[in-house]
């Protein structure tokens, strides 16, 4: 469904991906580890647009996208949840929810704020709540839902556990999965390794901007040397 | 309570006005963050296009709306299409030259407007049903006042209803917030652009078809006005309606009563709200602290020695620089004598912009302060040039320090706004206190000694001055001083965190700018003999601007290249063309469009590539 061959990225002077690769099938959940400044986000950066990647080629759908405006690639059903979250402050959570809100595409069932509300129900019971005076775990769970309202077939989720309370990260693997049973496409970039293997079925792990091993997860657990050479902090 | 009523009413209406031109540029900047110069010049064409319109229909009230309405939509196409010819071009570009654009825009505008209008005022003679006037409360309201102060709520209503019930102005809100990620999920960001423009313009458009109804026409429309709107919207929070609302009622209903109780003051007295607003809330009434630019990835390239190359170019320069009055003639060594100047009054502010991260809007104040200090030394003791030269920077430097306090507490656009707001003060006290400075007539007779009056002598005497407050800025620049400064223009809290004094760098940066922006000013009042209040308008700290963004901000050569490039194309195009103004205003414009980083920064970038390939 989405191929990323060759991908070099660079901020200003420094190349921060360094012919990254992966392939992502319908269907799948496949996680992106690696340690901080691996280029976790940078690869998810440079696949919906806002950076523009420097050279290589990134195929959604049959489709060439590098290069291409933000919004032409998440029209073409790819969603994108940043890791620092980014909810709009000061817009309400239903405001948040129409900002994100596109026409429906595919087979997939659309997207309601009703529908959200089942798989996120603390969001539900605050409405009418500005975004900015929401927890953490709750801006998390609007960021995700945002972007759901987009209807996308592909989602990539940037650090969905990060800085949450252990209860909430329990909430959020839960929420992942069955996003994955609705049939979502997930690529998810992660540095805890617990909650990766609870719902992906592929890892890619990166370190300084290449990938540096892949294959399932089960394969992964197995690895005991790859995971402490590349993923042990 | 007789007068009061009545000035309330008139501030009311005042407000209104303001309100109409401050919403569509505070709803622009919101979702653009382009700071948008032309905004006035929206107004103008209002006022204008609303004149030809209105003037040619029956005097009954339902044409004159219909004529609005029609002003209004044929402004908001205006817009659309100074969108997406021109800013649509430079949204990647630095904020500054955003700005500059949009003064290219200006300047373009107003030739336009010459061109198809003449240069009459024209007034609208107004239909019997808008002559008529209500009595309130013991005092006369005209019609034209009343439905000023009816409009004004109204369109906040209304601007309130699409910004929070509708999917558009949702969208703006988000945009406002964070537009990197509202195209993240999908939103064509081009598409809101263009609609937020097309509405401010209208709403500008408006402001200048109603104002109509007391003032007629006329091509000083769009810097009086932007100036204001400028005022409103900062103090009200950049981005904010309510703010703008609240801050054009204020403002509005103190021009009012200001313009009764101390006529002469009014001016400095609206200035001089928005700088205690501002040290009291930075960021306006109702703004809140300017998110962290998302985009700037990519730091400000590190101001580096010039190569070998240039400084011999350089110094070839200077050799011919000081031999050419033996080859030009009288008209060209003025023309050298304002390159001096102009020298000067660019490095200075680049000083305190490049590395000192400061974009002052007012640096003419500087220019004004020095000029006066020696007139007024020279009309009170007599003093002779040398004297009035070493005066005008001090006096500069010490107005330098009492403006730095407040200014060093801001930063971006605020900073930028309050120092335009300081210029506008020292512009009006020029202006106003006709006692003091002979105001519009100016001060005459500013004679130089007998030694430097041969004209070559000044330019060499120029000359000298220039080249040494270029060494002796470039000096402080390499100093540990400069590394400092530049410390804090890139991180004001890293800067603090390693322990610099972070309000003394910058206060010292505003002084050090200041003291030399006014030796150029006291240059260039000797040099012409007179002193006139326009040595401080906002079109000549514009052309600082100018020069120093036409150099580029990166390269200690930029100034001097900006200053000597827009002395020579001022002056071919001012000798050449009546339409000047369009001419200089496309050519800025397409500077802007094609080098981003300005022609010393384009030419090293070239160099560099030839270099490295």
């Amino acid at each position: 469904m989405l191929s990323v061959e060759e991908l070099n990225t660079h901020y200003g002077r420094a190349h921060i991906l360094q012919g990254m690769a992966l392939e992502i099938g319908a269907g799948e959940v496949m996680v992106l580890l690696g340690r901080n400044g691996a280029g976790k986000s940078t690869t998810m950066k440079s696949i919906i647009g806002l950076v523009r990647p420097s050279s290589g080629r990134i195929v959604f759908d049959g489709h060439e996208i590098a290069g291409e405006e933000p919004h032409r690639i998440a029209r073409r059903g790819l969603g994108y949840v940043p890791e620092d979250r980014r909810v709009f402050a000061d817009l309400t959570v239903m405001e948040n929810l129409e900002v994100g809100k596109q026409p429906a595409r595919g087979s997939m069932r659309p997207w309601t704020p009703e529908r959200l509300f089942e798989l996120f129900p603390n969001l539900g019971r605050m409405r009418d709540r500005p975004g900015g005076r929401m927890s953490g775990g709750e801006q998390q769970m609007l960021t995700i839902a945002r972007t759901l309202m987009g209807n996308p077939r592909l989602v990539l989720l940037d650090e969905p556990s990060e800085g949450l309370a252990p209860v909430i990260v329990e909430q959020m693997a839960n929420a992942i999965l069955a996003l994955k049973a609705e049939g979502l496409t997930i690529l998810l970039a992660e540095q805890n390794l617990h909650f990766a293997g609870g719902v992906a079925d592929s890892a890619t792990v990166v370190e300084k901007g290449r990938v540096v091993w892949s294959g399932t997860m089960a394969a992964l657990r197995a690895d005991e040397a790859a995971r402490t050479q590349y993923l042990a902090v | 309570m007789d007068s009061i009523i009545p000035q309330l009413l008139t501030g009311l209406a005042g407000a209104s006005s303001l309100f109409l031109v401050a919403s569509g540029l505070t709803i622009i900047f919101g979702v653009t963050r382009i700071v948008n110069f032309s905004h006035g010049s929206l107004m103008m064409l209002g006022a204008y296009i609303g004149w030809s319109i209105l003037t040619r229909l029956p005097r009954e009230p339902e044409w004159f709306v219909l004529g609005i309405i029609a002003t209004v939509l044929a402004t908001a196409v205006i817009g659309v299409l100074l969108e997406v010819v021109v800013l649509r071009r430079v949204y990647r570009a630095p904020e500054l030259f955003q700005l500059l654009a949009t003064f290219g825009v200006v300047l373009i505008l107003q030739d336009v407007t010459l061109w198809i209008w003449g240069p009459v005022e024209l007034p609208l003679s107004r239909p019997r049903w808008l002559r008529t006037a209500f009595d309130v409360a013991g005092s006369r309201l005209p019609m034209a006042d009343l439905i000023l102060i009816i409009v004004g709520p109204v369109v906040l209503g209304l601007l309130w209803l699409v910004m929070n019930r509708t999917r558009w102005g949702t969208l703006v809100r988000a945009a406002t917030l964070d537009r990197e990620m509202v195209a993240a999920l999908g939103v064509d960001q081009r598409l809101l652009f263009t609609s937020v423009f097309a509405l401010g313009a209208g709403l500008a458009g408006f402001g200048g078809a109603l104002s109509l109804m007391s003032a007629s026409a006329n091509l000083h429309i769009d810097l009086a006005v932007i100036t204001d709107a400028f005022v409103v919207v900062v103090v009200g929070g950049l981005g904010s309606l309510t703010g703008a609302f609240a801050a054009s009622l204020l403002i509005g209903i103190l021009q009012a009563f200001g313009i009764v109780l101390i006529p002469k003051s009014t001016l400095v007295l609206v200035f001089l709200v928005m700088a205690v607003v501002l040290v009291f809330r930075p960021n306006g009434l109702m703004g809140r602290p300017q998110a962290d630019a998302r985009e700037a990835l990519v730091a400000a390239p590190v101001v580096r020695p010039a190569p070998r190359e240039l400084r011999l170019l350089s110094l070839a320069t200077l050799l011919l620089a000081i031999v050419a009055p033996f080859f030009v003639g009288d008209y060209y060594l003025t023309v050298l004598t304002d390159a001096c100047v102009a020298v000067i009054f660019a490095t200075s502010l680049h000083f305190m912009m490049g590395p000192g991260g400061m974009a002052s809007f007012g640096h003419a104040a500087w220019f004004g302060i020095g000029a006066y200090a020696a007139g007024l030394l020279m009309q009170w003791i007599g003093a002779p040039m040398p004297i009035g030269l070493l005066a005008a920077p001090i006096a500069a430097g010490i107005v330098a320090a009492l403006f730095g306090w407040f200014v060093v507490r801001l930063s971006g656009v605020y900073l930028s706004m309050l120092t335009l707001a300081f210029a506008q003060i020292v512009w009006a006290i020029c202006f106003q206190w006709v006692e003091l400075t002979g105001g519009d007539n100016g001060m005459l007779g500013l004679v130089r000694p007998e030694w430097a009056r041969d004209e070559r002598v000044f330019y060499w005497v120029a000359l000298a001055l220039t080249v040494a407050v270029a060494l002796l800025l470039r000096r402080a620049l390499y100093a540990p001083y400069g590394y400092a400064l530049r410390a804090v223009r890139d991180s004001a809290t890293r800067a603090r965190a390693i322990g610099l004094n972070v309000g003394w760098l910058r206060m010292a940066a505003i002084v050090i700018a200041g003291a030399a922006c006014g030796l150029s000013g006291a240059l260039f009042s000797y040099g012409k003999g007179s002193i006139f209040p326009t040595y401080i308008t906002i079109s000549h700290s514009v052309e600082a601007l100018l020069m120093v963004l036409l150099g580029g901000l990166q390269t200690i050569a930029g100034p001097i290249i900006g200053a000597l490039v827009y002395t020579g194309l001022a002056d071919i195009l001012m000798r050449s063309t009546d339409l000047w103004r369009l001419v200089l205003g496309a050519v800025i414009v397409l500077l802007v469009v094609a080098f981003p980083e300005g022609i010393a920064g384009a030419a090293r970038r070239l160099w560099l590539r030839g270099r490295e390939a």
